[in-house]
């Protein structure tokens, strides 16, 4: 008995945190409705400070708490707010996801450079010691003094919420931001307030529960993130009491489970998958007017999309000449890393391109990408070393293994769409790994599989090639989707789906069609990433990197078959072109998380639609405006 | 018979009852006018007859068969179009992709395979459905606008184009709602006329959801009233016109008018 006390304890405890955290989290979504996929990274930044201060600088600890928690993470909250995020305000949902998607790579970039990727201990702000607690058990002392400041802190933001004028301010920007607006409410400065408030509570969070965690950069950005998301999920990202009570549920199940489960095999990693367990089954429940309600409808970008374009053939000629250009290129150069690196940008651009027709053409969203790109790596590799069937038989099967996840998606986005599918994209992402990649008996003892080239292709100028003809028939099929009906009723869809239905078009069948052929593409691309390295491996799918894809694929260009192959040379080349400079090379994640927030501020079309717009210049100038002259055509509201 | 007939339906919102009992019938090929104060439950029996609405009680039927548990893209597929009171177009594409989604959605007979390969079926299959596409803009003048963006268009031309695409699916009844808002007094009446016209020449059936009255008594053989989601009257125009519960339901005799509820409109 005393032993279940304790262990449900020290679930209210870490719980506490999870609640705290969530708090700050639907406080900034409540006002600004924007769901902040960077909120872990921001206490991963603002703890390293915290770090900095106590372990560099020998500073007091209660004293680099206290500045971190209450002056720089709310002049940081306030900067993110007022630089980036209300430049994107009237945007649909979705781009503020992405945008936070981007924030994340850059603050963890950030990181990388300023202080390191290794593990780093943080010093407790708690004595330490343990309480005995009625029955015998003990406590540690500092889990007990975090349940406190947690709870306390909540006591003071609900406090200052419903008894200052400030707190009421706030709410109404809550409640209505337009309205509050003509009331008279500063509505800019409470959504910086919100952005500061939720800063510091991030920063909080990230010094209490790293003592015990360890601070590592790469992976606690993810863990805070997932229960955090999972705890704010329990109110559908709209109720902080049900947030809150999410936390505690979280932590005491967690440590419910860590405690009693004795659990085998693929189930001894449920403790690690809770969360995402969790935030499926509450998004498969929520109730219809949650799913619908303003979680952003389609993917709609304010994008001059229509406007300037070169005739039919002239596009087709581009891109016969530059494919040809790639297919000259292992002649032009012979350097052996050169080439490798070009591979990596052609296998590269065939995941950019499942991306590009899902979200660039259908405005489905998709977080989920390295899941269908492990699925099919994982079962090539079994089917050619365990069965020692042929390796194209290997591929062929395992991209097709990753459709139906696919298809099982699609279905679900017939309910669930934008931020919330997002969500569970997001979702399916971290539990495919935790519970299949990381299970011995699918990525071994090793953490890879052998996985090797097909036959006639082993060399790496001829494996070039390979990826070469993938991409090309990847991009044949993507624009002829995009220039017949599919890619008409998808588009049809992706602006008004009750009309697309008062048509006659089942909208379910297309959607479960291009979320399958996104999975088929993306998986394809996945095996193509383990061959050229041959072997599938646990650590090439983790969930962060789709984030990262999405964000090289926003920069490359999300919207055309041009830029996903723009996408894919700039992140196969990045690390080549700088491969001697240290510098650059620690800027990379830096370089694309800015470049993604940007870009979706600036031009939403990326690189590419820059690109486009020097080449039509150059059509005009010497082909008697051949290439049509950008209209200035009013820009198209979002679907909300 | 494409005779569409609401028997008894019935539609909640939570506790509010939006249509209560309602009964309803366009026989082949009529005019039929739905009028009726806002927030009366005109938009919401539209939905519950596409479909986008289910109802707690009462059936739909069509063409003699029972729909009520149908989706909404099946009924259109059996033969009913329909157009709405907020504007839905595909406001990104073109006007003549507007068009053509719809033509591809009734007729095309293209497979998935010959789309994304662009096998030799695909154009042929194109061919066919752009001429339906382009029959339709003629018949509606849209053709200057073929290849404008549809989120560029007047109301107006909007309001065609709406109307267009349902018919690109050739449909066998049309319901239109509210397809006069937005447009002046000559607009309003150059719509009457093309609904006329489409009724004699294509043999289409039309419930029409409307607030001008003047077009409602031109169009319309069959007019019903509905009040606070029950019909309270149903006859021809002049019968209507004398029918003291409508007159002062909804012309608003004797009583100003009716509390709007907004959650009951789609």
């Amino acid at each position: 008995m005393s032993v279940l006390i304790a262990t449900i304890l020290i679930g209210l405890a870490s719980g506490s945190v999870y609640a705290l955290a969530a708090t700050g989290l639907v406080l900034i979504y409540k006002t600004t409705r924007i769901l902040n996929l960077g909120y872990g990274a921001m206490a991963l930044f603002t703890t390293f400070i915290y770090w900095q201060f106590t372990v560099n600088y020998h500073w007091p600890l209660w004293i680099s708490a206290i500045v971190v928690v209450l002056f720089i993470a709310p002049a940081i909250g306030f900067f993110l707010d007022s630089q980036l995020f209300r430049r994107i305000e009237d945007q649909p949902i979705v781009i503020g996801l992405i945008a936070t998607v981007g924030i994340t790579v850059l603050i963890q970039g950030v990181v990388f450079v300023i202080w390191t990727s290794k593990t780093q201990t943080v010093p407790s702000l708690f004595p330490d010691g343990s309480v005995k607690i009625p029955g015998g058990a003990t406590l540690g002392l500092d889990q007990l003094l975090i349940l406190v400041v947690s709870l306390g802190a909540v006591v003071l933001l609900t406090l200052m919420l419903r008894y200052t004028r400030l707190g009421v301010a706030f709410r109404a920007v809550v409640d209505n931001r337009p309205i509050a607006g003509l009331m008279a409410l500063n509505t800019n400065f409470i959504s910086g307030l919100a952005w500061a408030l939720g800063t510091s509570i991030a920063a909080l969070t990230g010094i209490l529960i790293t003592p015990r965690l360890l601070l590592d950069p790469i992976i606690l950005p993810f863990f805070i993130i997932s229960f955090l998301l999972a705890s704010a999920m329990f109110g559908y990202l709209r109720s902080l009491p049900l947030a809150f009570a999410g936390g505690l549920i979280l932590g005491v199940t967690q440590s419910l489970i860590a405690r009693y489960g004795t659990f085998r095999g693929m189930f001894g990693r449920l403790g690690n998958a809770t969360p995402f367990i969790m935030v499926t089954i509450l998004l498969l429940l929520a109730p219809r007017r949650l799913r619908v309600a303003s979680t952003g409808g389609s993917f709609v970008v304010k994008t001059r999309e229509l406007s300037a374009h070169a005739s039919q053939r002239v596009r087709v000629g581009v891109a016969v000449g530059l494919f040809g250009l790639l297919a000259l290129l292992p002649t032009l150069v012979t350097s052996v890393s050169w080439q490798r690196s070009l591979t990596t940008g052609m296998i590269m651009a065939v995941v950019f391109l499942s991306l590009v027709i899902l979200t660039g053409f259908s405005g489905q969203i998709s977080l989920g990408t390295t899941g269908f790109m492990g699925i099919a790596a994982f079962t090539a590799a079994h089917l050619a070393t365990d069965l020692g069937w042929s390796s194209w038989v290997a591929f062929l099967l395992g991209a097709l293994a990753a459709v139906p996840a696919g298809a099982l998606i699609g279905i679900i986005a017939v309910r669930l769409h934008g931020l919330f599918l997002a969500m569970l994209t997001l979702a399916f992402a971290f539990m495919a790994q935790t519970l299949f990649f990381f299970d011995p008996t699918i990525s071994g003892r090793e953490g890879s599989v052998p996985l090797p080239r097909p036959s006639g292709f082993h060399s790496d100028t001829r494996f070039y090639y390979l990826a070469l003809i993938v991409l090309v028939a990847g991009a044949i099929v993507a624009a002829n989707l995009r220039s017949g009906r599919t890619g008409r009723v998808l588009a049809a869809i992706r602006d008004s789906e009750t009309a697309t239905r008062s048509l006659g078009i089942s909208v379910t069948k297309y959607k479960v069609l291009i979320f399958s052929l996104s999975a088929f593409m993306g998986a394809a691309g996945g095996i193509l990433i383990s061959m050229q390295k041959e072997s599938a491996a646990r650590l090439d799918f983790l969930p962060f990197y789709a984030m990262i894809f999405l964000t090289v694929a926003v920069v490359g260009g999300l919207f055309h078959i041009g830029g996903a192959v723009a996408a894919g040379l700039l992140f196969g080349l990045y690390g080549q072109v700088f491969s001697s400079n240290n510098f650059m090379l620690n800027m990379q994640n830096i370089f694309f998380g800015l470049g993604a927030t940007l870009a979706l501020a600036q031009n939403p079309e990326g690189l590419f639609g820059e690109l486009r717009r020097g080449g039509n210049a150059i059509l005009r100038a010497f082909g008697n405006g051949r290439g049509r002259a950008p209209e200035p055509l009013p820009v198209a509201g979002g679907q909300e | 018979m494409s005779t569409l007939a609401a028997q008894g339906v019935t539609v909640r919102f939570g506790g509010l009852l939006a249509v209560d009992d309602a009964n309803l019938r366009v026989p082949e090929g009529e005019i039929v006018g739905l009028i009726g104060p806002n927030g009366a439950g005109k938009t919401t029996l539209f939905n519950a007859i596409c479909g986008f609405v289910t109802p707690v009680r009462g059936a739909i039927n069509f063409d003699g068969a029972d729909i009520t548990k149908l989706a909404p893209s099946r009924r259109a597929r059996l033969g009913i179009g329909r157009t709405f009171q907020k504007l839905e177009l595909f406001h990104r594409m073109t006007v003549f992709d507007n068009l053509m989604v719809a033509a591809e959605a009734a007729a095309s007979k293209l497979d998935l395979a010959s789309d994304l390969m662009h096998l030799p079926r695909r154009p042929r299959e194109e061919r066919r459905c752009a001429e339906i596409a382009r029959g339709v803009m003629d018949e509606l003048d849209l053709g200057w606008a073929a290849e404008r963006r549809a989120s560029d268009l007047p109301v107006g031309t909007s309001r065609l184009l709406e109307l267009g695409r349902a018919l690109c699916t050739n449909p066998k009844i049309m319901l239109l709602d509210e397809p006069s808002s937005g447009l002046d007094t000559r607009e309003t009446h150059a719509f009457g006329q093309l609904l006329q016209r489409m009724n004699a020449e294509r043999k289409i059936g039309i419930l029409l959801v409307e607030h001008d009255m003047d077009l409602v008594m031109e169009v319309c053989r069959q007019i019903n009233v509905l009040d606070f989601g029950r019909m309270i009257a149903h006859g021809t125009p002049a019968e209507i016109v004398a029918e003291p519960a409508v007159r002062s339901a909804y012309l608003g005799e004797e009583e100003d008018d009716a509390p709007a509820t907004p959650s009951a409109r789609g």
